[in-house]
């Protein structure tokens, strides 16, 4: 005899009104209510005025949005944006992906090799900028000392608007990409041995099986890892702002570095809040590319 | 028995007469004043210590001093006015006096700062003037702060040149750093198969942000030459003038090699002996006399055109908008003292804007603050503008940095910077 049958006699005689579920719902829904949605729809209503934080919000309907539209600040941010993703969104995720075969294997010392990798993660953006600031300092950083002992610079990394980007790039997949190695790591722990082990009583090489188990039932993961990659990369501001403030002149100005710049610098908070609204519509559109996504990778 | 009474009687009497004597009088609450500055280096922990000896000496009030680098500082500034929870007391510059009360955040200050005993010729004039805006009085000054030029003397002294001539001229100072500009088989820059790419020591430092425009305006300045309209709403300097003063700077990093191209920390370029000079303000002086070993003096900014000028602004005590009055005069009260007191502020580098500090004993003794000094009359400070939070910021993407950028780091053609510079600042002092 089944159990549930006996489950679902006991819960109807459970008496409670329709109302209960949304009682245990409810202090959810007003955390989520002030400090979520309430600040989404509020920042979306600043962005059809014109407003400097202090005094009456003055409506300016989409004024700010058509101002975007034929700002060249705004297309630098958005490109430099783009660059940055190019940059690091590939060494992001094919890098943990390969850190996470290699410490997914039984290594000497594999558990101190992924707290190392995973450690600067936990390190406060702050942090990681500064250290980074000094590293690369044109004049007396540690990677042009040895740079120029092999007669290869020094590089002026953060005041060259060539190399500042691929320089915080760098900096951002030191800092990052330990977070998914973790992610896949848990991916590959959950493919069964019994599927590699049979693949390779069956004749299968070790390229076999890379490419013909673990890739596609990694595949969930993977789609995973490439949405959060993309969303945290399109949305970059610490390092940038800590290690070169969107310069050297607007070389690594990214968006929300230029939305900062606009609302907390000079005071446009519905101008700022227009960019905000902007990228949050280019992200949702890059989310919604998984609908075109064969069915058991969007699964 | 009955003696006994008594003398328990006479005790207890003596307890109830001798009480209120015995028992302290409990004292008045002390009134917290909140004050906020920019200072995050070494000043802050000089306004640190002048707060705590205030509060020592006025037992009334318990001032608790926060400090915070100065974007940040008023961006809270702003969402505290919306909070209704102002600082009492506010420092800023005199370019930030025109925003914050055109925002109407800003007690008008002139009958509290004559009740506190002050007037205006108690001031360096620049300074009182900087207080200001369309004839209504926002805050009092307590110093004065400009570009000025750093000297190491030990390199200066290696390179044959003589400590008691320091340069003044462009003419003089761009010699002096060439001399003091050194390639790995010792060449100078004007020397036969000098290598600008094996420099081992530059002769100067200099800032390439912000501070790379105020050098700029500096430089317009002493060609005679006006920034903007009186009004404030349009730019006005000429092409040439313009063009002139930016290239003056570009050729000391593309041209004569004197500057390392990007520098991203001239002040320890300074400190390490990188650089043998620096243009820099008066707030590193607290910073370099803990350097062990280092020996420097100051020299005015260069007068490369016409007129000398430098750029120059300052620090003043503001008291924001709020309902209490009393509170309002508290916050004076301690400005007041703090301008008074501004003697042990210029340990922290800063030049005291009230002339019987800047004229006493113990600030003309104190090391390395003549170069300042002495520019002090051809101080030249940013207009006041409404949008000069706009105009004036010293993040990137700003007009002012990307044009001192684009001279300083990429070595663009001075006369498209000029033109850039002169239509961005244009579309923003149009703004409404």
């Amino acid at each position: 005899m089944s159990i549930l049958p006996a489950l679902a006699s006991r819960r109807a005689g459970v008496r409670g009104s329709a109302a209960t579920p949304y009682l245990f719902l409810l202090p959810y829904l007003v955390v989520f209510v002030l400090f979520r949605f309430g600040p989404v729809v509020g920042g979306f209503l600043t962005s059809l005025t014109s407003w400097s934080i202090v005094g009456t919000p003055r409506f300016v309907g989409l004024a700010n949005y058509r101002a975007l539209a034929s700002d060249p600040l705004f297309y630098t941010a958005l490109k430099n944006t783009c660059y940055f993703l190019v940059l690091t969104a590939p060494a992001l995720v094919l890098g943990g992906f390969l850190l996470a075969l290699l410490l997914n294997r039984p290594l000497w010392g594999r558990g101190a090799a992924r707290v190392l990798i995973f450690a600067p993660y936990a390190m406060m953006s702050a942090v990681v900028g500064i250290l980074w600031n000094w590293i690369l300092d044109s004049n007396f950083g540690l990677l042009n000392f040895y740079l120029a002992r092999l007669h290869l610079g020094p590089i002026p990394w953060l005041s060259s608007e060539a190399a500042a980007m691929p320089a915080i790039a760098l900096t951002t997949v030191w800092w990052t990409v330990g977070y998914n190695m973790v992610i896949f790591l848990a991916g590959l722990q959950e493919i069964p041995h019994e599927l590699q082990e049979a693949a390779r009583i069956d004749g299968a090489g070790a390229w076999q099986v890379l490419w013909s188990i673990t890739v596609p039932l990694l595949r969930p993961t993977t789609f995973v890892v490439v949405m959060l990659t993309i969303i945290n990369t399109f949305q970059v501001f610490d390092q940038v702002y800590v290690m070169t403030g969107g310069g050297p002149g607007t070389a690594t100005l990214t968006l929300v570095q230029y939305l900062y710049f606009q609302a907390f610098e000079t005071f446009r908070l519905g101008y700022g809040s227009a960019i905000a609204y902007v990228t949050f519509a280019i992200l949702l559109a890059l989310s919604w590319l998984h609908r075109f996504l064969p069915s058991e990778v969007a699964a | 028995m009955r003696r006994t009474w008594v003398l328990i009687l006479c005790v207890a009497l003596s307890i109830v007469v001798a009480a209120p004597a015995a028992i302290p009088v409990r004292a008045a609450a002390p009134t917290d004043l909140v004050f906020w500055g920019g200072w995050t280096g070494p000043d802050g922990d000089v306004m640190r210590g002048l707060v705590d000896q205030f509060n020592k000496e006025h037992p009334e009030f318990k001032v608790t001093l926060t400090t915070l680098q100065w974007t940040p500082l008023f961006d809270k500034f702003l969402t505290s006015v919306r909070a209704g929870q102002v600082p009492d007391l506010l420092a800023m510059h005199p370019q930030d006096i025109a925003q914050f009360s055109t925002l109407g955040l800003l007690e008008p200050v002139g009958e509290m700062v004559q009740h506190a005993g002050f007037k205006g010729s108690d001031f360096m004039d620049v300074a009182w003037k900087g207080t200001f805006y369309q004839g209504t009085q926002y805050a009092i000054p307590i110093d004065m702060h400009m570009h000025g030029v750093y000297v190491n003397l030990d390199l200066w002294a290696q390179a044959g040149l003589d400590s008691n001539r320091l340069p003044t001229t462009g003419t003089e100072f761009v010699a002096a750093t060439k001399r003091l500009t050194v390639d790995a088989a010792g060449r100078h820059p004007d020397d036969a198969g000098f290598d600008p790419k094996a420099i081992k020591q530059y002769g100067l430092a200099m800032p390439n942000n912000h501070h790379g425009f105020y050098m700029w305006y500096a430089l317009i300045s002493q060609q005679g030459d006006p920034f903007l309209t009186a009004d404030g709403s349009r730019a006005i300097f000429s092409d040439a003038k313009s063009n002139a003063a930016w290239q003056w700077l570009q050729d000391l990093v593309f041209k004569d090699h004197v500057v390392p191209v990007g520098e991203t920390n001239p002040y320890q370029d300074f400190v390490t002996k990188r650089t043998a000079m620096l243009i820099d303000g008066p707030w590193q002086i607290a910073g370099l006399e803990k350097v062990p070993g280092l020996r420097w003096t100051t020299t005015t900014f260069p007068r490369v055109f016409n007129a000398p000028a430098a750029w120059g602004s300052g620090h003043l005590f503001t008291i924001p908008k709020q309902s209490s009055r009393a509170r309002q005069e508290a916050a004076m009260t301690l400005a007041a003292w703090l301008v008074r007191h501004s003697q042990q502020w210029a340990l922290s580098g800063n030049v005291p804007a009230l002339l019987s500090v800047r004229s006493s004993a113990f600030f003309r003794g104190l090391k390395g603050r003549r170069g300042f000094v002495a520019e002090q009359p051809y101080e030249v400070i940013l207009p006041d503008i409404k949008n000069s939070a706009q105009v004036f910021s010293a993040a990137a993407p700003s007009a002012i940095v990307v044009s001192a950028q684009a001279v300083l780091i990429k070595g663009d053609q001075v006369s498209r910077v000029t033109q850039d510079l002169r239509a961005r600042l244009n579309a923003m002092l149009a703004t409404p």
